[in-house]
């Protein structure tokens, strides 16, 4: 479902040019649970911001779903994100103001759909996620491992194809960051979702059905 | 795109900043409030001299010598020759000679000092005048009566309620029988006129006036000469018909013969003109306020933007456009200004409220202000509120979510 063929990206930071991805080629099929996984400063989350399309390689090509991606406009990127890419932070990144059947909502008020039904949809995932009991509650009153259910909640509500997870356990403990795996895991098994999840952890990353391995820049199995 | 939600999303991030959403307003309100305040107090003021105005009647034409071309300062100022004194037989044939005239009223000033009982008499001043003044300048009497055409050459006065109070705190003991002296003469009172409200569109101030018949004042006063006569037009006549058949009237009595004459619409239009003036005057200083407003708007709008990087960031990774981030923040900032708007409505009106309370003013509401509050302030919100959400839409997406 997604193709990246010599992806390179390149910052420029003052007078020197960085590279950050020296050449990424990576085929994901649809279905596929994987873990890119690497130590910090291999360049592992600004693929995922390639990939999640919040960010644009200086070089190369990215097909999504059979199109190429790499010079879409802004306002078509934005509503790919929307409709076929389900977001999940290491900071959860729920809005503080809103509550948790709020932050769920919030993808589909930006195709425009408001209503009832959509009301019913978001308890339909909150209870999913096992935190329908804790649906009027704002994220302050939420624990860590909570809030990232609501932020997969928020991820699938737009029944995206790809979920692109940034070290989604990375602020958890082990127990509730497993938990959290096995929600992935589920998702990816009864729903045939795409989830691509980004790690330092060894331990989440063979939990994966593919890890692909990532060392200064390139990919290297 | 605009969503409703956004409605309720931004009312919300105004409510989770109130300090600073108070501050912002307070701007708001002092600029609309005063442009609303300014705006109605004209038309307040407009409407009172207008229906002042109009209670000395409309059907009113005032002629006056033709001075050297015209006062000081107008076009043409200077540039003829003083014109002729109307003499008073002339005068009082004019309602005889031009049917357009019911009646006519000749006044002439005098000046000096004015003393009662040996102490001078502050704000007061005499005229000399003829029986047709009392009507045509629509005052009442409240004691006495008014002079006569029996009256001539005689040494009686009338006196305003204003001189009628100043005799009576000297410590006279009847009003009617009290004796003036104006310069050599002493005049006997034989009449009080009624209280007249301030500030009418007589040219003259009824209260303080010491009336005494225009043949003694012709002949007592120093250089006395007829330099204004109030006219009454006859009904059915338009004021235009009646000032030809006077002027066509002043030009048969012989070369030299000149005057100038005014009609109540002429005054009304030149006043409602200044008022316009006026009211624009105003209103360009009510707008600088609105500036200022503004501009706080902007500022908190900007810090808004600043401190929500990381929601901006969230919400275009779920898939916000750009125009939906500006639209968002557009909106804050239109909500904003609208509630500091309707705000200032309210303190504007009371404050005009108050000015007319004070200055004795009918009040009047005025809607076109009312309108002008709402329109502005929401052309505020857009104009000072565009700058920071177009700042909050081209923010990239990656690091807005890395920001704190």
């Amino acid at each position: 479902m997604l193709t990246l063929t010599d992806i390179r990206k390149s910052y420029r930071i003052g007078p020197t040019e960085v590279d950050v991805l020296k050449g990424v080629s990576l085929e994901i099929k649809q279905g596929e649970l994987v873990s890119i996984m690497g130590p910090s400063g291999c360049g592992k989350s600004t693929l995922m911001n390639i990939i999640g399309l919040l960010d644009r390689p200086t070089s190369g090509s990215f097909m999504l779903d059979g199109a190429e991606v790499t010079y879409t406009n802004d306002d078509a990127l934005s509503e790919i994100r929307n409709k076929r890419i389900g977001f999940v932070f290491q900071q959860y990144f729920l809005l503080s103001r809103l509550t948790a059947l709020e932050n769920v909502a919030l993808p589909l008020v930006y195709r425009g759909e408001t209503g009832h039904n959509n009301r019913d949809r978001c308890m339909e995932l909150l209870k999913r996620v096992g935190m329908d009991e804790r649906a009027m509650h704002r994220p302050a009153e939420l624990s860590g491992g909570q809030q990232q259910r609501v932020a997969i909640a928020r991820a699938l509500v737009g029944s995206p194809s790809l979920i692109l997870a940034d070290e989604p356990t990375g602020a958890l403990d082990t127990l509730v960051g497993g938990e959290i795996m096995e929600l992935f895991k589920t998702l990816n098994a009864e729903e045939g979702i795409t989830v691509v999840i980004i790690t330092h952890d060894p331990g989440i990353a063979r939990q994966c059905k593919r890890v692909a391995v990532m060392k200064d820049g390139v990919i290297v199995e | 795109m605009i969503h409703t939600s956004n409605l309720k999303e931004a009312t919300r991030s105004l409510l989770a900043s109130k300090q600073r959403t108070v501050l912002a307003l307070i701007g708001i309100v002092i600029g609309i409030g005063s442009v609303i305040a300014m705006v109605s107090v004209g038309r307040i003021v407009q409407e009172e001299s207008l229906r002042q105005f109009k209670e000395m009647g409309t059907d009113i034409l005032t002629i006056e010598k033709e001075f050297g071309g015209g006062p000081p300062g107008m076009p043409g100022g200077g540039a003829k020759p003083a014109a002729a004194t109307l003499k008073l037989d002339a005068i009082r044939a004019i309602p005889s000679r031009c049917p357009g005239i019911s009646n006519v009223a000749p006044s002439v000033r005098g000046s000096g000092d004015i003393s009662f009982n040996g102490k001078k008499l502050e704000r007061s001043s005499p005229m000399g005048v003829t029986a047709s003044f009392l009507e045509i300048n629509k005052l009442a009497m409240g004691e006495g009566r008014f002079l006569s055409d029996l009256d001539e050459q005689s040494r009686y006065c009338v006196i305003g309620s204003q001189v009628a109070a100043e005799l009576k705190k000297q410590g006279a003991a009847r009003l009617l029988g009290s004796k003036i002296r104006l310069g050599d003469n002493l005049f006997t009172v034989i009449g009080v006129t009624n209280e007249v409200p301030q500030g009418g569109m007589r040219r003259f101030e009824p209260n303080e006036m010491i009336y005494i018949h225009i043949t003694t004042g012709l002949r007592v006063f120093a250089n006395a000469e007829i330099q204004s006569i109030t006219a009454r037009v006859s009904p059915g006549t338009t004021n235009n018909a009646a000032r030809d058949q006077v002027l066509a009237y002043v030009a048969s009595l012989g070369k030299g013969q000149a005057v100038r004459i005014t009609s109540p619409e002429e005054i009304i239009a030149q006043m409602e003109k200044q008022m316009q003036m006026f009211t624009l005057l105003l209103g360009a200083i009510g707008s600088i306020s609105l500036i200022v407003g503004g501009v706080g708007v902007m500022n908190v709008m900007l810090v808004s933007v600043t401190e929500r990087r990381r929601e901006i960031g969230i919400r275009r990774a779920l898939g916000a456009k750009r125009g939906d981030i500006r639209g968002q923040f557009l909106i804050e900032s239109v909500i904003l200004s609208l509630i500091g708007g309707l705000l200032g409505i309210i303190f504007g009106i009371g404050a005009s409220w108050l000015i007319a309370h004070f200055a004795k003013w009918q009040f009047a509401l005025s809607f076109s202000a009312i309108l002008l509050g709402v329109g502005v302030s929401n052309a505020v919100g857009i104009f000072f509120g565009y700058y920071p959400a177009r700042q909050a839409s081209m923010l990239d997406p990656i690091v807005a979510l890395k920001s704190d």
